[in-house]
C-alpha cells in the first residue's frame, strides 16, 4: 500500500484497492477547481466582468428582489442599444424623452417605439464566496467563477453563495434545534449533523450565521424554510447572505468520519459555501489529515445506512429480501459480525 | 463494428446504471456471454474486468477460444442515455401552447412552457436565459387565430432580443410564427428541416418511420446539437422554421419528429432502442412494443412488419418526464406513486423516500426499497400512457420492458405492474431486456448486421416473464365462465372469477394452448364467449388478470393500499405482509 500527499490531500492508486473494492462507488472528497455559477435573472445587475480578479467577500451582482418591467421611449433615429444592456436613469445622450430619465434598469426587449426595461427598487448583494477569477459573465443569466483552493462537494444546496467561519454545534450524528442557537453564533458556517429543522434555519439566519452545513434535509424542512424565506424577503430591508449545504441527501445519517475529520481539521478557518456546484470551498492549504483506511467504506443506504467499518470480500451476486439480487460484499461494521451489503448501498473515499 | 468481428462489448451507460455485456459468435452465432450493471459511478473498467475475470474462471477454454482476456479491446456498442436537454415552449394562448408542448414533451425533451395570455415577458425572458436551456421552441397557430394576432408580434420580438443575448439557443418558430423570422439579426437557417419533413417515403403513412434496406435513418445528423455546448458563442442562432403544431397523424407527429431529432445525439440510447426493436419486430414478424423507465427518461417504442420486402414501421415516443423519478420530485409525482404505494408512508415520508431515490437510483433495492420501485415504475408507466395515447391500439403482440427498475420484481410481478397501467384487453407475451441489449445492439448503423445480431441473440436478449390476458366486459358475479390450459406437462382447469388474478404455472421456454369459455360475451382482442388463444411461458406464467378494465381502485388510501398490496403478495414471493 502506498499512500502520498499532495498539498494536505491524501491521494491513493487505484491499484491499492482491496480485491472487489473498486466496484463501489467512489465518493470524491476534494474537487479542483471550483468552478461556482452564479444564477441571474433579468434586470439583475453584474458587478464585475470576465477577467476580473475577486476576492472574498467582494459583491458581484446585485440581484433584484422584485424585478418589474416598465417601458421606456426608444432614442430617435438609430436606437443603438441591444437587448441586456443597462439603461441608467441619466442614459438617453442629451434625445431622451423625460420618461426616459427615470427609468434605470437592463433593456429585455423593443417593441416597436418602446423599450421594455427590467427594473425593480430593491437588490440584494450577492458576494463572492472566496477569492478568484470571474470566467464569464452573462448578463441576465449567469456568472461563473473560478474560485482559488479545494471544494468538499455535497449533494444540494439553496440559498446564495456565503462564507464565514467554520463552528460547529454538535457531533457528527447530532440534531440541533432552534433553542440550541443564539447571537453568539453569527458571521459562522455552521456544522450542525446529521439533521435540521426549518425552524432552527430560520432562526439560524436571524441571529447572523452566514451558513448551515448539514448531512440530510428533509424536503418538508426544506419547503418549510423556503416558504420563511419568501416572507423575509416581502420585508425592505437587506438579508445577508446565508446558504444551506446538504453533503448527503434527504434521509437521516450521521455525517460520513472521513468528511468529519476533514471539517474538524478546518474549525476556526474561514470557509465558503458554494450553492452551484454545492459544496464548501476550502480557500488556502489544506492542514495535514489522516487518510481513511484504503477499506474503509460507509453504508449509505438500507437498514445499516450511516454505520462505517472495513471492506472484507466481494461476494458475488447475492439474495436480499424480498427476492432480489443484487452484488454484494461483505463489511465489518464497527463491532458487529460481518454483514453483507448490497455494492450499491456502499461509498468508498477517495 | 463490422461484419467480420467476432466478438464486441455491448455497453449502455445510462444515468443511473452501467451495464456490460460480453458478446461472442460461437459455433456461427452469436451468443450473450455475461454482464454485469452497476451504479453509474462504478468506473466502466471496473466492470468489464469483473465480467471479463468471471468468464475466465467459468468458462477458460472458451474464453481461450475467444480471447475474453483481451476483452477491453474488443469493439464496443455504446448506447448513452443522460440527462434531457431542456426546452423553453412559448406561445400567444394556452390552446396553441398545449399543442406545442405536448410534441415537445413525446421528443424527449424536459420542457419549460409559458403562454402570452398567462405569463408575462419578463418571466418568459428569465425562462430563455436559463443556461441548461439549448432550445426555444415559439408557435401560433396557421393561420394565427384571432385572440393570437395581437400577441404573437410582441412575442417573436421577446423570442429574438432573448436570442440576441444567447446565440448558442436553436430557435424554433412553429405555425402563424414563421411569418416572424425577419425579426431574428442574421441567424443559420437550417436546411435539415426540408430532409425530415419534406422528403417523406411514398410508401409509408405519416409520421411513421420505416425501417428496413431503404430506411430513411439517421436523416437529421446535418442539425448542430443543442446538448451541452452547443455551437460557439459567437455563432448567430440557429433558426429552425418549424411545421405547424397540427401537422401530421396523430397531429403534432411532424413537429414531434423535427424535435426529437434535435434532440438526440448519434448514440442516443433512447433511438437506439426503438430501431432495435423494430429489428426485432420484423425478425419475429410481430407486433412489438418496447416499455423503458430509466432514471432521465422514458421510451415507448411500437414497431410492426409492413408487409413483403421486409420493411418494419416505427413509431415512439421518449418521455423525459415519465422518468422513475423526475426531477425536481413534485406534487403531481408523489401523488402518483401514492396513488400505487403498497407501503404505509405519509406524503412527506414518502416525498423523502423518491427524493432520495432521484439522488441515489440505486439506494435500497431491497427490503422496502423493491416495492417502493415497482410503486414508483407504476407512476412513470402511467405518466408514459398517458402522454402517449396515439401508441395504445392496437394490443402488441409483445411488450419488452427495459430498465434497472424491473429487475427488482419476479416476472409476474413485473406483469402484473404492466398490466396494472395498461388495460388493454387481450393477450400479450411480456419479455425483460435483462442484459440491456437493445440499445447498443440499436446502434449498429447497417440494418444487415444488426439483424443478424437481433436474429442469434433474440433467446439470450429477452428474459421470458410470461404472458398477459386482460378480458374485458366481465359481469359481476361468483364465476364468469372457465379456462383451460393445454401443456405438453399436462391440462390445468380453472374458474374465471371476476375482480380476481389467476396465475398458471408455464415455464419459459413452453407454449400452451388456454382455452376462455365465458358466461357473457367479453372482448378479448375481438368480441365473444369462447376464445383459443396461444400462450407462452415465461418466469412469471401466464397471468390472467380478470380485473376491472379499467382498473378501478378504492378512493379511501388504507383500503387502496390493503388491495394492491394483496395482488402483489399472490405474485411475489417473500414479500412482506
Amino acid at each position: 500500500m502506498s499512500i502520498r500527499a499532495t498539498g494536505g490531500v491524501a491521494v491513493r492508486g487505484a491499484d491499492d484497492l482491496p480485491v472487489g473494492l473498486e466496484l463501489v462507488a467512489p465518493r470524491r472528497l476534494l474537487h479542483a477547481p471550483v468552478t461556482a455559477r452564479v444564477e441571474l435573472g433579468p434586470g439583475d445587475r453584474a458587478l464585475v466582468g470576465p477577467g476580473e480578479r475577486v476576492m472574498a467577500g467582494t459583491p458581484l451582482a446585485e440581484r433584484l428582489r422584485d424585478p418589474q418591467l416598465v417601458e421606456a421611449p426608444a432614442l430617435a433615429g438609430e436606437d443603438p442599444r441591444r437587448p441586456g444592456d443597462r439603461m441608467t436613469a441619466a442614459d438617453g445622450h442629451g434625445r431622451s424623452f423625460r420618461r426616459a430619465a427615470s427609468v434605470a434598469g437592463e433593456l429585455v426587449f423593443r417593441s416597436g417605439r418602446r423599450w421594455r426595461v427590467a427594473t425593480g427598487d430593491v437588490s440584494d448583494p450577492i458576494e463572492a464566496p472566496g477569492a478568484g477569477v470571474v470566467r464569464e459573465v452573462y448578463p441576465g443569466s449567469a456568472m461563473e467563477i473560478e474560485l482559488d483552493g479545494l471544494g468538499l462537494a455535497g449533494a444540494f444546496a439553496v440559498g446564495v453563495p456565503t462564507r464565514g467561519q467554520l463552528a460547529f454545534a454538535t457531533d457528527r450524528s447530532g440534531e440541533v434545534h432552534a433553542t440550541g442557537l443564539d447571537i453568539g453564533r453569527a458571521g459562522t458556517i455552521l456544522v450542525v449533523g446529521a439533521r435540521v429543522d426549518a425552524e432552527a434555519l430560520t432562526r439560524a439566519r436571524a441571529m447572523g450565521v452566514r451558513g448551515i452545513v448539514v448531512d440530510a434535509l428533509p424536503g418538508k424542512e426544506l419547503r418549510d424554510f423556503s416558504a420563511s424565506e419568501r416572507r423575509q424577503r416581502a420585508a425592505l430591508h437587506r438579508l445577508p447572505p446565508f446558504a444551506v449545504l446538504v453533503l448527503d441527501g434527504v434521509i437521516r445519517r450521521p455525517i460520513a468520519s472521513p468528511v468529519m475529520v476533514l471539517l474538524e481539521a478546518l474549525a476556526g478557518r474561514e470557509v465558503g459555501i458554494v450553492t452551484d456546484p454545492p459544496a464548501i470551498l476550502i480557500p488556502g492549504d489544506l492542514p495535514s489529515i489522516p487518510s481513511p483506511p484504503p477499506d474503509w467504506v460507509r453504508v449509505r443506504h438500507g437498514p445499516y445506512a450511516g454505520r462505517e467499518g472495513r471492506w472484507l470480500a466481494p461476494l458475488g451476486p447475492r439474495r436480499f429480501p424480498p427476492g432480489v439480487h443484487l452484488e454484494a460484499g461483505l463489511v465489518k461494521l464497527e463491532e458487529r459480525v460481518p454483514v453483507a451489503v448490497p455494492l450499491a448501498d456502499l461509498e468508498r473515499f477517495v | 463494428m463490422t461484419p467480420d468481428d467476432r466478438a464486441c462489448l455491448a455497453l449502455d451507460l445510462g444515468g443511473a446504471t452501467t451495464t456490460v455485456s460480453l458478446i461472442a459468435r460461437i459455433g456461427g452465432r452469436w451468443r450473450l456471454l455475461g454482464g454485469s450493471s452497476a451504479p453509474a459511478s462504478t468506473p466502466t473498467e471496473a466492470l468489464i474486468a469483473t465480467v471479463v475475470d468471471r468468464l475466465l474462471a467459468a468458462d477458460p477454454a472458451l474464453s481461450g477460444e475467444i480471447d475474453a482476456a483481451g476483452a477491453e479491446h474488443w469493439p464496443r456498442l455504446v448506447a448513452r442515455t443522460g440527462p434531457p436537454s431542456r426546452i423553453v415552449v412559448l406561445a400567444a394562448t394556452e390552446r396553441s401552447l398545449g399543442r406545442l408542448a405536448g410534441a415537445a414533451r413525446r421528443a424527449g425533451w424536459s420542457v419549460l412552457s409559458a403562454s402570452a395570455e398567462s405569463t408575462g415577458p419578463l418571466e418568459m425572458t428569465r425562462m430563455m436565459l436559463r443556461r441548461d436551456v439549448g432550445a426555444v421552441l415559439v408557435g401560433a397557430a396557421d393561420p394565427p387565430a384571432t385572440d393570437e394576432r395581437s400577441l404573437i408580434a410582441d412575442l417573436a420580438e421577446l423570442v429574438a432580443a432573448t436570442a440576441g443575448r444567447r446565440p448558442d439557443l436553436t430557435v424554433l418558430l412553429s405555425g402563424g410564427l414563421a411569418d416572424h423570422a425577419d425579426r431574428f439579426d442574421d441567424p443559420v437557417h437550417s436546411s435539415a428541416l426540408a430532409e425530415i419533413v419534406g422528403e417523406a417515403d411514398p410508401g409509408t403513412e405519416p409520421g411513421i418511420e420505416a425501417v428496413g434496406s431503404s430506411a430513411p435513418t439517421d436523416v437529421v445528423d446535418a442539425i448542430p446539437p443543442t446538448n451541452g455546448a452547443g455551437p460557439a458563442a459567437t455563432s448567430p442562432t440557429t433558426l429552425l422554421v418549424a411545421p405547424a403544431s397540427t401537422a401530421g397523424d396523430p397531429p403534432g407527429d411532424v413537429l414531434r419528429t423535427l424535435l426529437d431529432e434535435l434532440r438526440s445525439k448519434a448514440d442516443d440510447g433512447r433511438r437506439a432502442m426503438a430501431r432495435a426493436t423494430a429489428t426485432l419486430a420484423g425478425h419475429l414478424g410481430r407486433r412489438v412494443e418496447t416499455l423503458e423507465i430509466g432514471h432521465d427518461g422514458a421510451l415507448r417504442a411500437v414497431a410492426w412488419p409492413a408487409g413483403a420486402g421486409g420493411r418494419t414501421n416505427l413509431r415512439w415516443a421518449t418521455v423525459a418526464e415519465a422518468a422513475l423519478v423526475p426531477d425536481p420530485v413534485d406534487d403531481a409525482t408523489v401523488d402518483g406513486v401514492l396513488g400505487w404505494s403498497t407501503l404505509p408512508l405519509d406524503r412527506h415520508r414518502l416525498r423523502d423516500r423518491l427524493a432520495e431515490l432521484r439522488l441515489a437510483p440505486w439506494a435500497e433495492a431491497h427490503g422496502d426499497g423493491a416495492p417502493l420501485r415497482m410503486a414508483a415504475a407504476r407512476a412513470a408507466l402511467e405518466r408514459l400512457v398517458t402522454l402517449t395515447p396515439e401508441l395504445d391500439r392496437p394490443v402488441p403482440d409483445l411488450i419488452v420492458v427495459s430498465g434497472g427498475v424491473w429487475a427488482v420484481a419476479p416476472g409476474a410481478a413485473v406483469g402484473l405492474a404492466v398490466a396494472d397501467v395498461l388495460r388493454r384487453p387481450g393477450a400479450t407475451q411480456l419479455a425483460l431486456d435483462h442484459a440491456r441489449l437493445l440499445g447498443p445492439l440499436g446502434t449498429i448503423a447497417d440494418d444487415a448486421l444488426r439483424l443478424a445480431l437481433v436474429a442469434d441473440l433474440v433467446d439470450d436478449l429477452m428474459a421470458p416473464m410470461g404472458t398477459v390476458v386482460i378480458p374485458a366486459g366481465l359481469r359481476a358475479g361468483r364465476s364468469s365462465g372457465q379456462l383451460v390450459v393445454h401443456a405438453a406437462a399436462g391440462t390445468t382447469e380453472l374458474d374465471l372469477i371476476p375482480g380476481g388474478l389467476e396465475l398458471v404455472d408455464l415455464p419459459p421456454g413452453e407454449s400452451a394452448l388456454a382455452e376462455f369459455r365465458f358466461r357473457d360475451p367479453v372482448t378479448l382482442g375481438s368480441r365473444g364467449r369462447h376464445f383459443a388463444v396461444d400462450v407462452a411461458g415465461g418466469l412469471g406464467g401466464v397471468l390472467v388478470d380478470l380485473r376491472d378494465v379499467p382498473l378501478h381502485l378504492p378512493d379511501r388510501a388504507d383500503r387502496r393500499r390493503e388491495l394492491l398490496a394483496a395482488w402483489q403478495r399472490a405474485l411475489w414471493t417473500g414479500l412482506g405482509s
